[in-house]
């Protein structure tokens, strides 16, 4: 504080300073979820800073949230007090609404709260108060946040209309999901929770497209049932109303992982997909599909891309259908350019034998480690033509990571695991693809490890595509900080934060990739 | 001769160009209008320091220096070090760089207005001063409060006259005469040491809550203390600058329009802002719009910035804001005052090291690894014509320079970004840089060195950078 008021002194009388990067100083603690990108689609237009900034008594404390533009300058500083055991989760953007999702864990209620683009508070909060057993549920899935690495996100924006929330839920003896609206137009919710039929409900958000929602959905018969039934459903999004429910069987089992509007604005759904007698909770997958749906659940076109034939004419792949090295493909985003091509983009894994599981199943026979683990590998990124045709596909190679899985995962499916990877564990390496406008470039960043002679630390990588041609790159990103993290930033950039433990100093500043 | 349609306005509808032929000839045609042009200009020569001089400034503020740290008594003794060493630094910054301007005729330009004034003004004939012109682009003069006075390249080449300039020296001469630099510092050191200061932060040390509210506060009561103090001393400073300019035969007038200068002093200096579209247009390689894309600035509503600047925050925003109430200080004071001359000493010298200052300090921004603003200087000097081989060079060198460095991702230590605080043609060239790909880079600096080296021919330096552009683009 001192040296601080001396450096006033020194300003005053002689230099004026011109500031590039952000310093926030004084912040004791850090976390990942305290801030982020604040993204209207892929774009990032700023970011938020959530921080406690005094105690007010003994039970409030005074938080800070700093909102920033895409050029780190500092937008609106939002003071205010509450509880001193809430903690921010997760923020989204509609394009003209930001929602900001706070819990309060002595309280057990969620606060969803919702501020216009010109940061003023709407009159309107949405809240949900959890039981004792939904909390406990959700302390082992959702709210698994203290180890920074979690990354599990349920809010997904609907442009300027409002927020689909997404989390996990006990409804009396079931575990099934919970699916929430909120409206940004007018105070407006509705909650959608699949409770009937099964025992057991898992439900991944798909996409949104003509005033549908779409999930898909594994419902188990039982508590123990190995083999769920897989269906898609679609939501009314005004009405939180059930339209439609279609089962994943076609030619084959499919389940799909996302939903992207391409070809002039046709709805796809894709995702790895089995044999029809295949189960997909344990066998492997055949290969690759595309679905076209409707608003009203109506299979518009199917295309089915298997791992060893179409792929294999460009990949190494073996007689199991599994790529050489590089396992199965879970599939993180899809994209078209301009030109019409679509890219999938995504990462590999497998599952390998776990000696620290089987170690711990023979010395304690009830361990709680499974004795098979999660390799993540490389990253693949797949060319098609508009008719989802493979048309080029190359590995991207990174050091892979093993992720160790609490028992009885040992005789899960590998999609299912992926899932699992992807939302609870944070295991993949994947961190984001953004496009411009036009779609003439796109860039895929994710995270890697190098142990190389000039440079052994993390790296934060690029794949980009610039009218038609893909570069890649990559920053190393270890520095003298106790901390540091990568949040993405405007096409083609990104931004570091690096936090110093010893200084109490949070900085940040931006980074090109090429 | 009217070259700009044959510089700027390069591209032609593709219907009327058929052959490659054309183009060259087109191109050809072009270069040599500028190559003719350029023939009646000799090419620019960099001013030539004086080593022994600029030695002999930093040792005098060296032996002053370990005076003063050597007097200071018991009292505060670490914060009046802390401070006077952290002022020695910026004065070392400035004498021991190439920043100080000490080409003997420049120097002894300055040297001869400062003696206009300290004849007639025998009071400032005792202080032991050492005035330099310096190279750093922003428009402002200061007093080190130690002896140490400069005048920035960027003021000076925005100054009409001398009677301006005088002005300037008798403000930087009154700060240093009235002790206002060493007073402040006594001043506010006192303050952070005084019981109320040193009670208060205690008792806001032992709170358990609202600690920082009330941190806050004290910080925001004593640093409005010292700004205001701080403006105080300018209203003095330039109270006593009339004083001493009205003796020295110049025009006091020039007190009134070098302020109504500051006021406007961040406004673009060229006859015409930037304008990217023409300059880095090629018939071979069109300039994309997409580099100067606006983005939908969705939090713009929070700080109202698409909307007008009240006036009140466009005078905070400016290098030199309070201008007008400094004007209504004076006004009737310089009114009452004869008329007097806006030149004595050398007009066309004058005029001419305005013009050398502008190469002079965009030179120094290069070796400041102020990139994005030595390209700004050097697009707006092509554009007008202006040093044009010298501008040429420097845009082949920095488009080089800012490739290496996105490539080693360190281009944003070279670049600012965009800022409210920033002309609007400085902020689109910045908008360029943050969304330029590399091999556009590499591309935009094959096109223009192969549009300009005709025009280029034997000017040192220019090959070495065409060449590297071309090995860039083979990579």
């Amino acid at each position: 504080m001192r040296k601080l008021l001396l450096t006033v002194v020194i300003i005053t009388i002689t230099t004026v300073l011109y500031a590039q990067s952000y310093t926030f100083q004084n912040i004791r603690k850090t976390s990942h979820r305290s801030s982020d990108a604040i993204k209207e689609g892929t774009d990032v237009k700023g970011y938020y800073f959530f921080n406690v900034t005094d105690k007010i008594d003994k039970n409030t404390n005074e938080y800070t949230l700093s909102i920033f533009d895409n050029n780190l300058k500092l937008m609106k500083e939002i003071k205010f007090q509450d509880s001193k055991y809430i903690s921010i989760l997760e923020s989204s953007f509609n394009g003209t609404d930001l929602i900001f999702l706070f819990y309060n864990s002595d309280a057990k209620t969620f606060e969803y709260q919702i501020y216009g683009a010109d940061g003023k508070k709407k009159a309107y909060t949405y809240n949900r108060q959890l039981t004792k057993k939904e909390k406990r549920y959700l302390e082992s899935t959702y709210l698994l946040v203290n180890d920074d690495e979690n990354t599990y996100k349920g809010l997904y924006p609907i442009d300027g209309r409002g927020f689909i929330s997404n989390m996990p839920s006990r409804e009396d003896k079931d575990y099934t999901f919970q699916v929430d609206y909120f409206s940004t137009e007018k105070k407006k919710q509705w909650t959608f929770t699949p409770t009937e039929g099964g025992k057991r409900f898992s439900g991944d958000y798909l996409g949104y497209f003509n005033n549908v929602v779409y999930f898909e959905v594994l419902r188990f018969g039982g508590a123990f049932d190995q083999k769920p039934d897989s269906y898609i459903i679609g939501l009314d999004l005004e009405t939180g109303k059930q339209l439609f429910e279609k089962p994943t069987d076609a030619k084959y089992r499919f389940y799909p992982a996302s939903l992207s509007v391409l070809n002039d604005g046709k709805a796809f759904i894709y995702g790895e997909y089995f044999d029809l007698n295949d189960n997909i909770a344990k066998d492997k997958s055949k290969g690759f599909a595309f679905w076209g749906i409707d608003e009203k659940g109506k299979i518009m076109s199917e295309k089915y891309n298997s791992w060893d034939l179409e792929l294999g004419k460009f990949l190494d792949v073996n007689s199991k259908g599994k790529i050489t090295d590089f396992g199965y493909m879970f599939v993180h985003n899809m994209i078209q350019t301009s030109d019409g091509s679509i890219y999938a983009i995504g990462e590999g894994y497998k599952k390998v034998a776990s000696a620290l599981g089987i170690a711990a199943t023979l010395l304690t026979r009830n361990s709680d480690i499974s004795t098979i683990k999660v390799k993540v590998t490389d990253m693949m990124m797949i060319k098609f033509d508009k008719d989802f045709n493979v048309k080029e596909a190359k590995i991207y190679d990174k050091n892979s990571n093993n992720i160790e899985l609490q028992s009885g995962y040992d005789f899960v499916s590998g999609p299912l695991i992926a899932k699992m990877i992807k939302y609870y564990y944070g295991g993949f390496d994947y961190s984001y693809t953004q496009n411009n406008k036009d779609l003439s470039s796109f860039t895929v960043c994710y995270s890697d490890y190098v142990r190389g002679k000039g440079y052994k630390g993390s790296t934060f990588n690029s794949i980009s595509y610039n009218e038609g041609k893909i570069t890649t790159d990559k920053i190393n990103t270890k520095s003298d900080a106790s901390r540091s993290w990568v949040l993405p930033a405007k096409l083609g950039q990104v931004l570091i934060i690096e936090y110093f433990k010893k200084d109490k100093q949070l900085e940040m500043h931006f980074e090109k990739l090429n | 001769m009217n070259y700009s349609l044959s510089i700027f306005e390069c591209h032609m509808p593709e219907s009327k160009i058929n052959t490659g032929f054309k183009i060259v000839l087109s191109l050809l045609f072009s270069t040599l209008h500028l190559w003719a042009y350029n023939q009646q200009k000799p090419v620019y020569k960099f001013q030539q320091d004086d080593s022994l001089l600029k030695q002999s400034y930093f040792k005098d503020a060296s032996a002053q220096q370990n005076k003063l740290i050597n007097s200071l008594g018991k009292e505060y003794k670490d914060d009046y070090k802390y401070i006077y060493e952290s002022r020695f630094k910026e004065v070392s910054g400035l004498l021991q760089s190439s920043r100080a301007v000490t080409d003997p005729a420049a120097h002894q330009y300055l040297q001869s207005i400062l003696k206009k004034i300290t004849d007639v003004n025998p009071e400032l004939k005792a202080l032991q001063v050492r005035l330099v012109f310096s190279r750093d682009w922003w428009p402002n003069a200061y007093s080190m409060g130690e002896g140490t006075l400069a005048v920035n390249a960027g003021l000076m080449i925005k100054l009409n006259n001398e009677a301006e300039l005088v002005f300037v020296l008798c403000h930087e001469l009154a700060h240093f005469y009235l002790d206002h630099s060493n007073k402040a510092i006594k001043k506010n050191v006192e303050a952070l040491n005084s019981t109320a200061f040193k009670t208060e932060m205690k008792r806001i040390s032992k709170q358990e809550y609202n600690a920082g509210k009330q941190l806050d506060s004290l910080v925001s009561l004593i640093t409005y203390g010292f700004r205001r103090h701080s403006r105080e001393n300018e209203a003095e400073a330039d109270k006593y600058a009339f004083t001493f300019m009205k003796k020295t035969g110049y025009d006091c007038n020039g007190i009134i329009t070098c302020l109504n200068l500051l006021d406007k002093v961040d406004d673009s200096d060229f006859s015409k802002p930037l304008i990217l579209e023409e300059v880095f247009n090629f018939n071979d390689y069109p300039f994309k719009k997409k580099w100067i894309q606006k983005e939908s600035m969705i939090f713009s509503k929070m700080t109202n910035d698409d909307s007008p600047l009240t006036a009140k925050e466009k005078d905070s925003l400016k290098t030199h804001p309070d201008c007008e109430k400094r004007i209504a200080l004076l006004a009737d004071s310089i009114h009452a005052v004869a008329a007097g001359k806006t030149f004595i000493v050398n007009e066309t010298y004058f005029n001419q090291l305005k013009k050398d200052f502008l190469v002079e300090m965009t030179e120094q921004l290069y070796k400041d690894k102020n990139l994005s603003r030595n390209l700004y200087y050097c697009l707006l000097m092509l554009q007008d014509k202006e040093n044009l081989q010298f501008s040429i060079y420097s845009i082949a060198r920095g488009l080089n320079r800012a490739y290496e460095s996105q490539k080693d991702h360190r281009l944003g230590t070279l670049v600012s970004k965009e800022g409210r605080e920033y002309a609007d043609d400085y902020n689109l060239l910045l908008r360029m840089f943050d969304k330029i790909r590399l091999d556009e880079i590499a591309d935009l600096n094959n096109y223009f060195c192969r549009y300009y080296q005709l025009l280029m021919t034997g000017y040192e330096g220019f090959e070495e950078e065409y060449s590297k552009a071309k090995k860039i683009k083979t990579q």
